[in-house]
């Protein structure tokens, strides 16, 4: 499934509800369902926030992929080079001195087994990868 | 999928009563600015406690944690705390992961919150009549 979007809030949580629905339409295990939703929110919220300015004009894709072992979401976008595999792996902990901007990535580390990032044609390229358990 | 948000006074006064913060769909990047904006008022008359029922919220990311921080911050600063019930299992994980709220009150029902306030109170009143 491959997705066209607008570089806003909104079509950010449209990728999200689509990538339920898909999920749900292949079975996916509820648990896993959400820890990749959370993920692909955090990783389209950063494209839409930071790569494309909220500019509703400009577009990222979306692309789902099942091949029954694994999940994978592929995330494309137009703006400036940002590998955000390079941003620390962090703990995950904020006191009162630590503003919370790293949770994001934090989260997408902690709900996808590969994170994988390439510059391809003057674009951002993220992977997230996840295995999936063996039909009982 | 959307986020309902009510708020109702369960105590006290309007100017220093206890509030809570009732959530209902996906605290996410659309819907965290709305909530943000929702508690804004609410910040200013508060007291120093402010519960969020979550038995209704699916899902939340990053951006929700952020205004829960925020909300934590100031609360503390006032020498309160924020308060949190009747989480559903994924949002309880992702509380869990990313260890976002340390000095939140986790209770499992309004009930159990009730009695801790109560509990708090009796302590500052008798620390008012000269009591320990």
């Amino acid at each position: 499934m491959k997705l066209e979007l607008k570089g806003t809030p909104g079509e950010v949580m449209r990728a999200v509800e689509s990538l339920q629905e898909f999920g749900e339409a292949k079975g996916i295990p509820a648990g896993i369902l959400f820890g990749l939703t959370l993920a692909l929110e955090e990783c389209a919220s950063n494209i839409v926030n930071h790569a494309l300015q909220r500019d509703p004009a400009q577009t990222f894709e979306v692309t789902l992929e099942h091949t029954g072992e694994a999940i994978s979401i592929e995330l494309r976008d137009s703006g400036i080079a940002f590998d955000p595999t390079l941003a620390p792996p962090g703990d995950g902990v904020a006191d009162d001195e630590e503003e919370p901007g790293g949770w994001g990535i934090f989260l997408v580390r902690k709900y996808t087994d590969n994170l994988i990032y390439s510059r391809e044609g003057g674009r951002n390229v993220l992977r997230l990868m996840k295995s999936l358990p063996l039909p009982a | 999928m959307p986020l309902d948000i009510q708020i109702v006074r369960t105590a006290g006064s309007d100017q220093t009563g206890v509030y809570t913060v009732k959530l209902t769909g996906s605290l996410d990047t659309l819907t965290a600015p709305d909530l943000e904006k929702e508690l804004t008022p609410v910040m200013a008359r508060c007291g120093k406690d402010l519960m969020f029922d979550l038995a209704g919220l699916k899902f939340i990311s990053s951006a929700g944690l952020r205004v829960f921080s925020m909300v934590r911050k100031q609360l503390k600063e006032r020498g309160g705390m924020a308060s949190f019930i009747s989480l559903q299992p994924q949002i309880t994980e992702v509380f869990a992961i990313i260890k976002a709220l340390p000095g939140v009150g986790m209770f499992t029902s309004e009930a159990e919150f009730d009695s801790y306030i109560a509990a708090r109170q009796r302590i500052v009143q008798n620390g008012q009549n000269g009591q320990v």
